[in-house]
């Protein structure tokens, strides 16, 4: 049987070079073009751009392990120029950054999350007597949520009366 | 507000993006997005279910502690706090451009409105009208209700005008001067009603109103949510 010539190999691993960056970019950019502040959302492009959301994770990782091995198993083998060898390691890299970059939850970086939400009791609690608060009384239990702070924050997981609740804004 | 428990499985929700000025979340457990103003999730395995409404009351705080003196106030995370709203965050949002807007009844996109969507139908108050009038009877679909500003002049509570043992709404009138404890008082009982709706002296003593829950939001907001809405206090 003839080995596959190296040209042929280059050649492979440019195309599937090609389309896992394609792929990358489209599961990390869309949602985010999409989903953004400012910008008016059709319904059809918005259960697109949450579909890409959700699988992004495991198909920009799938995408970064074709790239490295196609770049080891193809082109390195039959690439042994080093500046050529340079181009197509930094484009795989940039395929693999993608992969974490599609991690990274970019809204929870602008307003960070508040984890396990901490309390003082009413007197303690330094807020203005105007200042506006949500609050909710369950099974004899009464939490505030000060506007201010929620304004930023957004989300906060809690519970209440022992009820699993999340305070909104 | 809402419960954050499905099927016995209990949700860990995140802020995840935007849609139409109203936020996404989504929960670890399972990965679904889920819009903020509903409660529903768009998205994901969870998709088309929906999370129960915690009822909410949007307050002063010096009028919460009074109501709650043994009640627990979130507490800021000190590292983030240069980064929270400042005080008049609320003027400043005003001015802050809207993508979508619904100019009809009159109004304009950040008209701030409590939002009731009750009995079968939609209705906006303007907010600014209602602290105005500190009182305002009216109806929901077919039910009567009351909003009722409290001596605060900035929070708004609203009840079910029906009174145990009164035939259709009661007649409601502001106290003035405003009691300690007693806001306004009613036609058909003749008694006094504090801001948490119950009944303080007089015939109906002991019973409280059946609150209703109302949202506090920008007209555009509303309105994206609630296409059939109508509309109470236009100019």
């Amino acid at each position: 049987m003839m080995p596959t010539s190296p040209e042929r190999n280059r050649m492979r691993f440019l195309l599937v070079l090609f389309s896992c960056t394609l792929i990358s970019l489209a599961c990390v950019v869309y949602p985010i073009y999409v989903i953004r502040p400012f910008r008016a959302q059709g319904a059809n492009e918005l259960a697109t751009a949450l579909l890409l959301a959700r699988f992004r994770s495991v198909l920009t990782m799938l995408s970064a392990l074709a790239a490295l091995a196609s770049l080891l198993g193809w082109y390195w083998p039959a690439q042994p120029r080093k500046l050529p060898r340079l181009f197509a390691s930094l484009a795989t890299a940039f395929v693999c950054l993608l992969a974490f970059v599609a991690r990274v939850n970019v809204y929870e970086l602008m307003f960070h999350p508040i984890g396990q939400p901490s309390f003082l009791r009413a007197q303690q609690a330094k807020i203005d007597p105007d200042d506006k608060v949500i609050a909710v009384s369950i099974n004899g239990e009464a939490h505030a949520y000060p506007i201010r702070t929620m304004g930023y924050h957004h989300v906060v997981n809690d519970v209440v009366g022992s009820r699993a609740i999340v305070a909104t804004y | 507000m809402w419960t954050r428990e499905i099927d016995g499985l209990r949700l860990t929700f995140h802020l995840a993006g935007i849609n139409n000025q109203n936020f996404l979340m989504r929960d670890e457990e399972t990965g679904s997005y889920w819009q903020q103003i509903t409660g529903l999730a768009v998205s994901g395995p969870l998709k088309g279910r929906q999370l129960t409404l915690v009822p909410s009351d949007e307050l002063n705080f010096a009028t919460w502690k009074s109501e709650q003196p043994q009640g627990s106030v979130l507490k800021d995370l000190s590292r983030y706090a240069s980064e929270y709203e400042r005080k008049d965050w609320d003027v400043q949002m005003k001015r802050v451009p809207v993508v979508i807007s619904f100019p009809e009844h009159g109004m304009k996109a950040r008209d701030l409105m409590l939002g009731i969507r009750a009995f079968g139908a939609s209705r906006a108050f303007l907010y600014d009208q209602v602290l105005k009038e500190k009182l305002v009877q009216d109806h929901v679909g077919a039910e009567p209700v009351l909003l009722v500003v409290g001596d605060d002049n900035q929070s708004v509570r609203v009840f079910r005008d029906r009174i145990p043992g009164v035939d259709g709404a009661a007649d409601f009138y502001r106290l003035s001067p405003p009691k300690p404890g007693a806001l306004l008082m009613d036609a058909s009982t003749g008694s006094e009603w504090n801001f948490q709706g119950c009944a303080v002296s007089g015939k109906a003593k002991g019973t409280c109103l059946e609150r209703v829950q109302a949202l506090k939001d920008y007209w555009f907001d509303w309105r994206n949510y609630n296409p059939q809405t109508t509309v109470w206090g236009k100019k």
